[in-house]
C-alpha cells in the first residue's frame, strides 16, 4: 500500500514530462561533445597528455548508470586499483574506498576527497555515513583519482591513500537546460537459510522436547512438551520491502547578462532502503558562477552548494539479527484480547513473546524482540543541513602575465539534528521489567529517548603563486609554484541522554552536573607550505618536483608536528621521439616514472583529536565511586606520536593509437609506509591502557594495474566501446618493531571480545588466524576437532594458520554500444581471492543456539536439514569459533549495472534531446559464497544489510 | 585606475589570507577533557577524584557508565574485576558452577580445555595491567608534579592498590612484567618477572606502607588493617607462590588485623546485603550502587547471575525479571552445600544460617548437567535487599563486595596454627575458628584439623573469590585426590593436570611483549 502511494506521488511529474517531450519530436543533429582532456591534479590542472603522475580520470560518459544515490557509485569498478566496497545495501551505507590497498593499518585508509577544491573532512557529519552524498551525482562532470605520490604529494597530509578530485559542472556560454527523472524499485534477492516453521517444530521436538512449550503461542512451562498454537512466519520477509526510490534533477546553465557564466541545479532524491522504514531524502542545490574580469586577467570561480539530507535511521542490523533468530512459529501481529488471561491490546498490536512465570507470578519478555516492531515503533530522524562553498580568485598579473596568484577560500558547514523517538506501546521503550505482576504493569516510555545536535565547521584557505612560461623549443614549458594552506576542522555538539529509573521504570533525563549538555568537541588544525615545479624539455621529457611541509595539531611539539614530503617524477613522450617514428601509430605513448612521499595523521576517529597530550576525563553520574567526590580518569596518550610516512614508486605506460582503436595504461607500483600510526597492544602495564596508538613498523603494497579501452566500431551510427581494468595488490606487513603479530580486530558475532584477525609480519594485513577443521567420514565437521598441524600431539595456538581475508585481484569490465538512437551499457566488476567469515553460520549454526541461556524461549537457527551447518555442532567452544570451517571464498563476479536507452533528438527544438532508459543494478552475482554477499569489506559477514537488485526507469531531457 | 584598485584588492587578499593562517592554530584546545593543571584549578578535591578512579577499577568497567570499558576490545559487562574474580576463583573450584557456556565460561566451570585464547583470562590480565600503570602514573604525578599536604597517604593507598593487583597476578597467572615507578614509561618491552620476584616486590611495598598509611580511613579506602590483611594473605600462600612457607608471618599479620577493631557481624547476612556498608566486619569493600556506581561486573553479576525466574522470585532478592535481571547462571554444587548436610532437608534443619542460603525448591541436589538450571542449588548468600529484607528491585545492585573481612583473618590464623606456625597457638586458633562458626549458629568444635579449616572456609567464603586459591594451598585443586562435580569436564570429576594451578598467559599479552612466555602446558 505504502509503495503504491509513493508511485502515485512520483508518477505524475514523470508522465507529464514524458508526454510533453514526446509531443514535440523534431529533427536535428546532435553535436558531438569534445571531451576536454584537462585533468585536475591539485592546485592546478594539466593536459592529460602532459601528466607525469598516476591519475585515472573518469568522466561523465563512463559513469555507472542506473540507481545512483551517491557519487562513489558512479565509479565503482571503473578505475583500476580502486576498490570501493560499500558497507551494505542501505542508501546511506558508508563506502570503504581503497586505492591500491591501504597504506595504514590503524589510521584512516580512505582517500582524501576533494570537491571543487574543498578537501572534505574525514569525519562525516553525525547524520551521514557516506560523505559522497554531499555532492549531487548529476552535477558531477568528472573524477580524477590521483594514485601515486608524485600526483598526490601536492596534497601532502591526508593524501597518502590517494586523492579523489570531484569536479562539478560549470556554467556555459550557451543556455542549456537539463531535466532528468527516474524511479527505481529494489528487492532483496537472497535470504539467509534459517528454518521455516515446520522444520523448526520437527527440530525442537527432536532436540529440545522439554522446550516444546515455547513453540507457538500459549504454551506453558508447566506442561513443557506441549506446544502452543503454531503460526508460520518468515521473519526475513517481514522486515524487507520492495523499495521505491526516485531521483529528479533540473539544471540550467548559461551566461547571465551575456557575461556571467552560471550554472544552477536542483535535485531531489528520495531513496528507500529495502529494510522497512530505512528512508533517505536529499535536496540539493548548486549554484556556480565563473566570471572573468579585466580581459581574462581575473578568473573567479564561486561555488555554492547546499544540501538537506533527512534520514530515518532504523536499527537495521538489530532487526536483521532478530529476524534470523525470532521463533518462526510466532505470529507477526497478535490480538492479546483473544488471550483469556488478558483483556487489552498490547505492544501496539505486534506480537512480543511475553511469558508468564508461575513461580514468580510475573510477566516478562523472553527471546528476540519482534523485528518488525523494532523497525516500525521507533523513529530516528537525522536531519542534516550542509553548506559547501568556496571562492577561488585566480589573478594573472598585469605587469607579468606569466605570474598568477590564486586564493581559494572554502567553508564546509553542517548542522545535524538527531532524535530517537518511540511510538506508543513500543516494546523496546519498556525499560525495566522488574515486578510486573499484571500485563498492565509494563511501563512504556514513548517519546524521545535520545537527541543530539552537532555543528561542524571546516574552513580552508589556500594561497599560492604560479609562474609559468614557455622558453622556446628546449624548455618548452616551465612552471614553478609555491603557497600556503590552512585548514581547520571543528566538530562540536551535545546530546540529550536518558536513563531508566530503576524503581519506577520511567525514562528520565541523565543529568551530568559536570557536563550538563553532554557536550563534545574536537578541533584539528592542519597547515602546510607547498611548492611544485614542472620542467618540460622539447615537449618530450617532462619533469615534476614537489615539496610540501605539513603540520598537524594532533601531534605535539615542533619536531613531531611538522613532516616534510617531497616528490619527483619524469615522463617521456615516446611518440614524440622522431627516432622511433611511432607518431603515426600512436597518438600517445608515454612512459612515467614517479617517486614521492606523503604523510598520514588522520587518527581522530580512533583516539580523538588530542592523543598526544596527557588529559583527564570526568566520569559520568552512574560511574562514581568514593562518596562525595567527582571521579577523574587519566586518559591514555602518547607524547611521541608523529607522522606516518608513505613512500611510493610508480612506473606507468600510457598508450593510445591514432585510430582510437586501443588506449590504456599499465602501471606498476611499490608503496611502503613506515612509522605506522598503529593501534597496538601495549606491552602489558607499559601504557595507561592495554592498547593505544604508536608509530610502529612498516607495511608495503606492491601491485599492477591495467586499464584498456577498445573502440572497435566507431561510425556515424554506431559507436561501440569495450573497457576492462584490473588491479592486483599484494600487501605485506614488513615490520612491527618488537613483535611479529598484532591483533587486527575482526569481531566475531559470538559476543564481544572474540576476534579473529591479525596483522602478521611477512603476510598481507588482515589475516584470519584459524584452526584447520577436521571432518568425519561423511564430510561433516567434527565439533572442536582440528588438525594437529605441527604434529606435536597438542592442540593449541601453534596449530593455527593464517588465511588472507582481503582479495588481491579486483577487476571491472564492460561495454557500451550506441546504435542509432539506442544505447546499451553493461558494467561488470568483481574480485578474485580473499575470504569471508560466514557469521550467521557460527551465530546460528550450533544446535544449542536454539535454546537461550535462560531456557525461557527458543531461537531460530540455520537450516541444519539443508546442510548449511551440521548436526555435529551441538554447542560452541572457544576454539571452534576460529575454525576455518567458517571461512569461505570471497571471489565474485557481479553485473553491477545494465542499461538500455533510447534517445530522440530535437524533440521540440533543435539541440534538444530526450532519452528514456531502463536499467538493472546488481543484476546478478556469481559466487561460491553461501551467505548473503561475499563483497564484504571487513571480511566478517554478520547481519549484513543485503544489497538489493534495483530496477530503474528514467528519462533525461536536454534542451 | 580600475586596474590599480584591483591589484590592491588582490594584494590585500593575499596578505590577509596569509595572516589568517597562523601557526598558533596548531595548538588546538580540548573543551571537555582537562589537563592536570586545569583539573587541579577547577576542583580542590581533584586528587581524591583521581584516587576514587583507582579504587573504582576493582568494581567498575569505566567512568563512562556500565556500557563502556577502560580496556580496549573488552566487553564492558564481562570484563570488570569482581566478575573475573568469581569466574576464575569460584567457577573453576568445587563449590560454584555456571551454566551459560558462552564464549569461554565452560572451560572455567569444568576446569578443562583452558586455552590462551579464552577471553576471561585476558579480561582479568588486562584489568590487572590497567590498574598497575594507572596507579603508578598517579604516584609519579604526586611525586613530581603536584604539591599536596597528605602526599604520603595518597601514595600509600595507590601503592596498596598496585600491590593488590600484583597479588592477583601472582595468584592467577604466576608471572608477568614488573612495572613500578622506575620502569613505568620505558617503551622497550620489560622482562618477565617470576613469581618470587613479584612476591618480593609486593611484600616490600606492603611492609613499607604499613606504617605510612593511616590507621583508619573513610569508607571504601585502604587503611593499615587493609595492608596487613593483604600481607597475611600473601604470606599464607607464600609456599605456593615461592616454595618457602611463611605461615608465622601470616599469623602475625592476621593477628594485627584481628586487633584492628573489626568485629564479626552477629548477622552473617549483613556482610552480603545492601546495608553492608555499615558492617563492622568488612575490612575492604568494593563499592556497588544501583544508581551511582553501576557495573555489570561487580556484585550485580553475583546477584543477578544467581537468580533464575524459572524457579525463584527475583523480587525476593531485590533482583529484576529477565532479560534485564535474573540471568539464571550460577548454582552451587554439593561440594559447597554438602558441607552442611546430605539433603535439602538437612540444610533446612541446620542451625547454621549459612546452610539456609541456598534455594532448593525446584532444584536437584546433584548436578547431573551443569547446563541445566535446576541441577544444583542457587546461592542466595548475596542479596540486593538490606539485611532486614527491605529495598527496591533493580538491575544494578547496591551491595558492596567484601573483598577482605574479619572472618578471613580469623581463619587464616587458625590455619597457620594448624600448620604449626611459630608464634601461633592451636588454642587461639580454635577460639577464632569457633567464633566464625558460632556466629552463624553452627556448633563449636572441641578441636580442629587442617581439613576442618578448609571445610570451614568452604562454608564461609563461597562466592567471595578465594576458593580456587584455598584448594591449591591445600593441594586439592589439581590431581585426583579431591574430586568435585564437573572437575575436568566429567560429572563426578576427574583428575586434572598440575599446570592448571595457574592460568594461561593470554595470547594478546604474549604477542605484545615478546619477553613473556606461556605458562607450561598451554
Amino acid at each position: 500500500m505504502r509503495n503504491l502511494t509513493t508511485v502515485l506521488k512520483i508518477a505524475p511529474a514523470f508522465l507529464l514530462a514524458g508526454t510533453m517531450m514526446h509531443a514535440q519530436v523534431q529533427d536535428s543533429t546532435e553535436r558531438e561533445k569534445q571531451i576536454e582532456e584537462i585533468v585536475l591534479i591539485g592546485y592546478g590542472s594539466k593536459k592529460k597528455s602532459d601528466l607525469t603522475g598516476s591519475v585515472t580520470a573518469v568522466s561523465e560518459k563512463d559513469f555507472n548508470k542506473g540507481a545512483i544515490v551517491s557519487a562513489d557509485q558512479l565509479i565503482q569498478g571503473k578505475a583500476p586499483g580502486v576498490r570501493i566496497t560499500n558497507s551494505g545495501g542501505s542508501p546511506d551505507s558508508a563506502p570503504n574506498i581503497r586505492i591500491r590497498g591501504g597504506s595504514s593499518l590503524s589510521a584512516n585508509n580512505n582517500p582524501l576527497i576533494v570537491i571543487d577544491g574543498i578537501p572534505l573532512d574525514s569525519t562525516n557529519p553525525a547524520g551521514i555515513s557516506n560523505p559522497m552524498l554531499l555532492v549531487n551525482p548529476n552535477d558531477i562532470e568528472s573524477f580524477s583519482v590521483l594514485k601515486d605520490a608524485s600526483a598526490t604529494a601536492i596534497y601532502g597530509a591526508r593524501a597518502s591513500n590517494g586523492v579523489i578530485l570531484i569536479t562539478t559542472k560549470k556554467g556555459s556560454s550557451r543556455t542549456r537546460f537539463n531535466f532528468s527523472s527516474n524511479v527505481s524499485f529494489g528487492e532483496v534477492t537472497k535470504f539467509i537459510d534459517v528454518m521455516d516453521a515446520d522444520q523448526f517444530v520437527t527440530f525442537v521436538k527432536d532436540y529440545f522436547p522439554n522446550n516444546a512449550w515455547s513453540l507457538g503461542v500459549g504454551g506453558s512451562s508447566t506442561m513443557p512438551t506441549v506446544a502452543g498454537k503454531l503460526y508460520d512466519t518468515n521473519w526475513q520477509e517481514q522486515i524487507y520491502r520492495t523499495s521505491v526510490s526516485s531521483d529528479n534533477n533540473f539544471s540550467a546553465s548559461g551566461s547571465l547578462f551575456g557575461k556571467l557564466p552560471t550554472r544552477f541545479s536542483f535535485g531531489y532524491n528520495k531513496a528507500e532502503g529495502v529494510v522497512k522504514n530505512d528512508d533517505l531524502q536529499r535536496f540539493s542545490a548548486a549554484l556556480r558562477f565563473n566570471p572573468t574580469f579585466f580581459d581574462n586577467h581575473l578568473k573567479v570561480d564561486l561555488n555554492l552548494k547546499g544540501f538537506r539530507i533527512d534520514k530515518n535511521v532504523v536499527d537495521g542490523s538489530g532487526a536483521i539479527g532478530s529476524a534470523l533468530t525470532m521463533n518462526p512459529t510466532y505470529p507477526v501481529f497478535y490480538d492479546y484480547v483473544q488471550d483469556p488471561m488478558l483483556n487489552n491490546t498490547y505492544f501496539g498490536g505486534y506480537f512480543q513473546n511475553v511469558i508468564f512465570n508461575p513461580t514468580t507470578s510475573n510477566y516478562s519478555f523472553a527471546g528476540a524482540n519482534n523485528p518488525l516492531a523494532t523497525l516500525e515503533q521507533r523513529r530516528r530522524p537525522e536531519n542534516t543541513n550542509q553548506f559547501l562553498g568556496n571562492i577561488e580568485l585566480d589573478y594573472k598579473f598585469h605587469f607579468l602575465p606569466e605570474l598568477r596568484a590564486v586564493v581559494n577560500l572554502g567553508l564546509d558547514r553542517s548542522e545535524t539534528k538527531i532524535k530517537e523517538v518511540y511510538e506508543d506501546f513500543a516494546r523496546n521503550s519498556i525499560g525495566s521489567s522488574s515486578g510486573v505482576t499484571t500485563f498492565n504493569g509494563f511501563v512504556y516510555n514513548p517519546g524521545v529517548s535520545y537527541a543530539e545536535t552537532q555543528n561542524k565547521k571546516n574552513r580552508l584557505m589556500d594561497a599560492y603563486l604560479v609562474y609559468q612560461k614557455s622558453f622556446g623549443k628546449v624548455l618548452s614549458n616551465f612552471l614553478i609554484q609555491g603557497g600556503y594552506s590552512w585548514q581547520d576542522f571543528r566538530n562540536e555538539g551535545n546530546k540529550d541522554l536518558y536513563t531508566i529509573n530503576q524503581t519506577t521504570g520511567v525514562r528520565e533525563p541523565l543529568i551530568d552536573t559536570n557536563n550538563p549538555t553532554n557536550g563534545y568537541f574536537t578541533n584539528v588544525n592542519l597547515q602546510s607550505f607547498f611548492g611544485r615545479t614542472n620542467i618540460d624539455l622539447f615537449d618530450k621529457y617532462l619533469l615534476t618536483f614537489s615539496m610540501r611541509a605539513d603540520a598537524s595539531s594532533v601531534f605535539q611539539g615542533f619536531e613531531k608536528q611538522w613532516g616534510y614530503f617531497p616528490s619527483a617524477a619524469l615522463a617521456w613522450k615516446i611518440h614524440q621521439e622522431e627516432l622511433f617514428n611511432l607518431g603515426s601509430t600512436f597518438k600517445e605513448l608515454k612512459l612515467r616514472l614517479g617517486w614521492g612521499q606523503t604523510g598520514q595523521q588522520d587518527i581522530v576517529s580512533i583516539v580523538g583529536a588530542f592523543p598526544s597530550r596527557p588529559l583527564f576525563s570526568i566520569g559520568n553520574p552512574n560511574s562514581q565511586y568514593l562518596s562525595g567526590l567527582n571521579i577523574y580518569s587519566a586518559l591514555p596518550f602518547n607524547l611521541d606520536l608523529g607522522w606516518e610516512t608513505t613512500t611510493t614508486k610508480n612506473i606507468g605506460l600510457d598508450f593510445a593509437t591514432r585510430n582510437n582503436l586501443l588506449s590504456g595504461t599499465v602501471e606498476f607500483y611499490d608503496r611502503e609506509t613506515k612509522d605506522l600510526l598503529l593501534q597496538v597492544s601495549s606491552p602489558p602495564g607499559q601504557s595507561l591502557t592495554n592498547a593505544f596508538l604508536d608509530n610502529v613498523g612498516k607495511i608495503g603494497n606492491k601491485g599492477v594495474e591495467m586499464n584498456l579501452n577498445v573502440n572497435p566500431v566507431r561510425s556515424e551510427k554506431i559507436d561501440w566501446n569495450v573497457f576492462g581494468n584490473f588491479g592486483y595488490n599484494k600487501g605485506e606487513v614488513i615490520d612491527l618493531n618488537e613483535v611479529t603479530e598484532i591483533n587486527a580486530g575482526g569481531n566475531l558475532p559470538v559476543g564481544t571480545g572474540v576476534q579473529i584477525a591479525r596483522h602478521v609480519v611477512g603476510l598481507q594485513p588482515m589475516m584470519a588466524w584459524v584452526f584447520e577443521q577436521a571432518y568425519d567420514t561423511n564430510g561433516e565437521p567434527l565439533a572442536g576437532v582440528f588438525v594437529d598441524r605441527n604434529n606435536d600431539g597438542l592442540l593449541n595456538n601453534d596449530d593455527r594458520y593464517n588465511e588472507q581475508l582481503t582479495p588481491n585481484w579486483t577487476y571491472g569490465f564492460g561495454s557500451s554500444l550506441i546504435a542509432g538512437n539506442w544505447d546499451f551499457t553493461a558494467n561488470f566488476r568483481g574480485q578474485i581471492g580473499g575470504k569471508v567469515y560466514n557469521g550467521s553460520k557460527v551465530a546460528l549454526g550450533f544446535v544449542q543456539n536454539a535454546l537461550p541461556q535462560n531456557a525461557l524461549s527458543l531461537n531460530n537457527v540455520i537450516d541444519f536439514y539443508d546442510g548449511v551447518s551440521s548436526f555435529n555442532l551441538v554447542s560452541p567452544t572457544d576454539d571452534m569459533y576460529f575454525s576455518d570451517y567458517y571461512l569461505e571464498d570471497a571471489s565474485f563476479l557481479r553485473l553491477d549495472n545494465f542499461t538500455v536507452g533510447y534517445k530522440i533528438n530535437n524533440v521540440f527544438k533543435s539541440n534538444s534531446a530526450i532519452r528514456f532508459y531502463g536499467s538493472v543494478n546488481n543484476a546478478f552475482i556469481i559466487t561460491k559464497y553461501k551467505g548473503v554477499d561475499p563483497e564484504n569489506f571487513g571480511g566478517i559477514d554478520s547481519n549484513f544489510y543485503p544489497r538489493p537488485r534495483i530496477y530503474t526507469f528514467g528519462l533525461n531531457l536536454d534542451f | 585606475m580600475k586596474n590599480n584598485f584591483y591589484k590592491k584588492i588582490i594584494g590585500l587578499a593575499l596578505l590577509g589570507a596569509l595572516s589568517i593562517g597562523c601557526t598558533d592554530d596548531l595548538n588546538t584546545e580540548p573543551k571537555y577533557e582537562l589537563t592536570l593543571e586545569q583539573l587541579l584549578q577547577q576542583d580542590p578535591n581533584a586528587i581524591d577524584g583521581m584516587l576514587s578512579k583507582m579504587y573504582s577499577t576493582f568494581a567498575l568497567s569505566s567512568v563512562n557508565g556500565a556500557g563502556s570499558s577502560d580496556i580496549a576490545g573488552a566487553d564492558p559487562g564481562e570484563s570488570p574485576f569482581v566478575r573475573g574474580l568469581i569466574n576464575l576463583q569460584d567457577f573453576t573450584a568445587d563449590g560454584m558452577k555456571n551454566r551459560w557456556g558462552d564464549g569461554g565460561l565452560d572451560p572455567l566451570t569444568t576446569t578443562s580445555n583452558w586455552s590462551a585464547n579464552n577471553k576471561f583470562f585476558k579480561y582479568m590480565y588486562d584489568r590487572i595491567y590497567y590498574t598497575v600503570p594507572q596507579t603508578t602514573n598517579l604516584i609519579l604525578i604526586l611525586k613530581n608534579r603536584v604539591e599536596v599536604s597528605n602526599e604520603d597517604q595518597y601514595i600509600s593507598e595507590l601503592r596498596f592498590l598496585r600491590a593488590l593487583s600484583y597479588y592477583y597476578l601472582i595468584d592467577l597467572f604466576g608471572k608477568g612484567p614488573l612495572v613500578n615507578d622506575d620502569t613505568f614509561g620505558s617503551s622497550a618491552p620489560l622482562p618477565e618477572s617470576n613469581r618470587q620476584q613479584l612476591f618480593d616486590f609486593v611484600e616490600a611495598e606492603l611492609l613499607d606502607i604499613e606504617n605510612k598509611i593511616a590507621p583508619s580511613n573513610s569508607y571504601g579506602r585502604a587503611n593499615a588493617a587493609t595492608v596487613q590483611m593483604l600481607l597475611a594473605k600473601i604470606y599464607l600462600n607464600a609456599e605456593v607462590y615461592t616454595g618457602t612457607a611463611r605461615y608465622a608471618e601470616a599469623a602475625t599479620y592476621a593477628s594485627k588485623v584481628i586487633a584492628g577493631g573489626y568485629q564479626l557481624e552477629t548477622n552473617f547476612r549483613k556482610n552480603f546485603a545492601t546495608d553492608n556498608n555499615t558492617s563492622k566486619e568488612i575490612i575492604f569493600p568494593l563499592i556497588a550502587d544501583a544508581v551511582n556506581s553501576q557495573s555489570f561486573g561487580n556484585t550485580t553479576y553475583i546477584i543477578q547471575g544467581s537468580i533464575g525466574a524459572q524457579t525463584m522470585n527475583p523480587a525476593n532478592y531485590g533482583a529484576v525479571n529477565p532479560p534485564d535481571g535474573a540471568w539464571s547462571g550460577h548454582r552451587a554444587t554439593k561440594a559447597w552445600y554438602g558441607l552442611f548436610g546430605n539433603s535439602a532437608a538437612d540444610l533446612a534443619a541446620s542451625t547454621d544460617v549459612r546452610a539456609k542460603l541456598f534455594w532448593t525448591t525446584g532444584h536437584n541436589w546433584e548436578m547431573n548437567d551443569y547446563k541445566e538450571w535446576t541441577d544444583g542449588y542457587p546461592s542466595v548468600k548475596f542479596t540486593n535487599l538490606s539485611s532486614t529484607g527491605t529495598g527496591t528491585p533493580s538491575v544494578f545492585v547496591s551491595t558492596d563486595f567484601p573483598l577482605f573481612r574479619l572472618a578471613d583473618a580469623l581463619l587464616i590464623y587458625s590455619e597457620c596454627a594448624a600448620r604449626n606456625a611459630s608464634g601461633a597457638s592451636m588454642a587461639q586458633g580454635l577460639t577464632y575458628f569457633n567464633q566464625v562458626r558460632t556466629r552463624s549458629g553452627a556448633s563449636a568444635f572441641p578441636s580442629y584439623t587442617l581439613q576442618n579449616v578448609l571445610d570451614e572456609r568452604g562454608r564461609e567464603f563461597g562466592l567471595e573469590g578465594v576458593r580456587r586459591q584455598d584448594l591449591i594451598r591445600f593441594g586439592k585443586f589439581t590431581g585426583g585426590s579431591y574430586l568435585w562435580p564437573w572437575k575436568g569436564g566429567v560429572k563426578d570429576g576427574t583428575s586434572i593436570s598440575d599446570n592448571y594451578k595457574v592460568f594461561p598467559i593470554p595470547t594478546t599479552a604474549l604477542q605484545a611483549n615478546p619477553n613473556l612466555t606461556p605458562n607450561p602446558g598451554y
